[in-house]
């Protein structure tokens, strides 16, 4: 009874060699397991050089930008320097009237009869 | 020979000639000691540089600033030392001396002067003339609390000051730019 059970199981799992069918799905499921893979290493591959290009880039994005920040300002601080000669001159000229005025105004009281001025021009 | 015996000359004579040209922009001091005193100093210093870059910023549509630019047309600059005192006797004659001095040099002539006994305002206008043109203007005004010494420098048109009159309340004076160089009525 158990060398018939025995001889049995033997029979049952002696080595099968598999079949071409099986050969051939497991070939095609390796290799569709592998090419998302095989897709990520170029991609990986790949991305090495964008990366180098983004660097060059934004390097020279803040070049550019540093340089046009740079002549804003010296732009404002131009405009700062024009507004204050701007001022100063209408100031001078404001207190080279108000001069010019007083010294009028002294000459044209000369005519007046009771000014006690003594204007000479 | 000859020839170059007279560029040398003319190249020693030079320098000279350059130091014995009259000088419109008169060395204005500092008066450190009285703007401490002053209750209200005005210190303008604005050299040819200056002056163009204000011009950029003058409006040509504005009448003003139209009046404004065609005065400021070939001058080489304008220096102001004004200061306003709270109490009379503030300050000396002789710290004005020091600029009347140098009005007395050569090229410059006295215009106006003015000497009110009301109200003790005294103003003095100079101006420096070469061929018949203005090259220089100077003005002392002296009052009991405040004294005022402008001076510009350069081809002043005085028609044009002229022409502000109503805009910073500048009078029509009716001066005449004499015509020659005149002796120093000091």
């Amino acid at each position: 009874m158990s060398e018939d059970l025995e001889s049995r199981l033997r029979a049952a799992l002696r080595p099968v060699a598999p079949g071409d069918e099986f050969t051939r799905n497991l070939i095609a499921r390796v290799t569709k397991d592998q090419g998302p893979e095989a897709n990520a290493r170029g991609a990986r591959g790949r991305s090495s050089k964008p990366s180098a290009w983004w660097l060059s880039a934004s390097m020279a994005a803040s070049l550019l930008i540093a340089a046009g920040v740079q002549h804003h300002l010296q732009e404002r601080r131009e405009t700062q320097r024009g507004l204050e000669a701007r001022r100063q001159v209408i100031e001078a000229l404001r207190v080279t009237s108000q001069k010019l005025n007083l010294a009028y105004e002294v000459i044209k009281s000369e005519s007046s009869p009771r000014a006690d001025d003594e204007p000479g021009v | 020979m000859r020839n170059h015996s007279l560029r040398l000359f003319f190249a020693l004579l030079a320098p000279t000639l350059a130091l014995a040209a009259p000088n419109p922009r008169l060395v204005l001091p500092e008066f450190s000691a009285l703007a401490k005193k002053a209750t209200e100093s005005v210190t303008i210093t604005l050299d040819a540089a200056l002056l163009g870059m204000a011009g950029r910023f003058l409006n040509g549509d504005d009448p003003q600033d139209a009046a404004t630019k065609e005065i400021l047309k070939g001058l080489q600059g304008i220096y102001i030392r004004s200061y306003t005192f709270d109490k009379d006797a503030a300050y000396q004659q002789a710290d004005i001396d020091e600029v009347r001095n140098q009005l007395s040099a050569p090229g410059w002539n006295r215009l106006v002067q003015t000497r009110s006994r009301k109200s003790q305002a005294n103003v003095d206008i100079y101006i420096m003339v070469a061929n018949n043109q203005a090259t220089g203007l100077a003005l002392i005004a002296s009052e009991p609390r405040q004294f005022t010494i402008v001076n510009i420098v350069g081809a002043i048109d005085l028609d044009k000051l002229h022409k502000l009159e109503g805009q910073f309340g500048v009078p029509k004076l009716d001066i005449d730019v004499p015509k020659a160089p005149a002796p120093n009525k000091k």
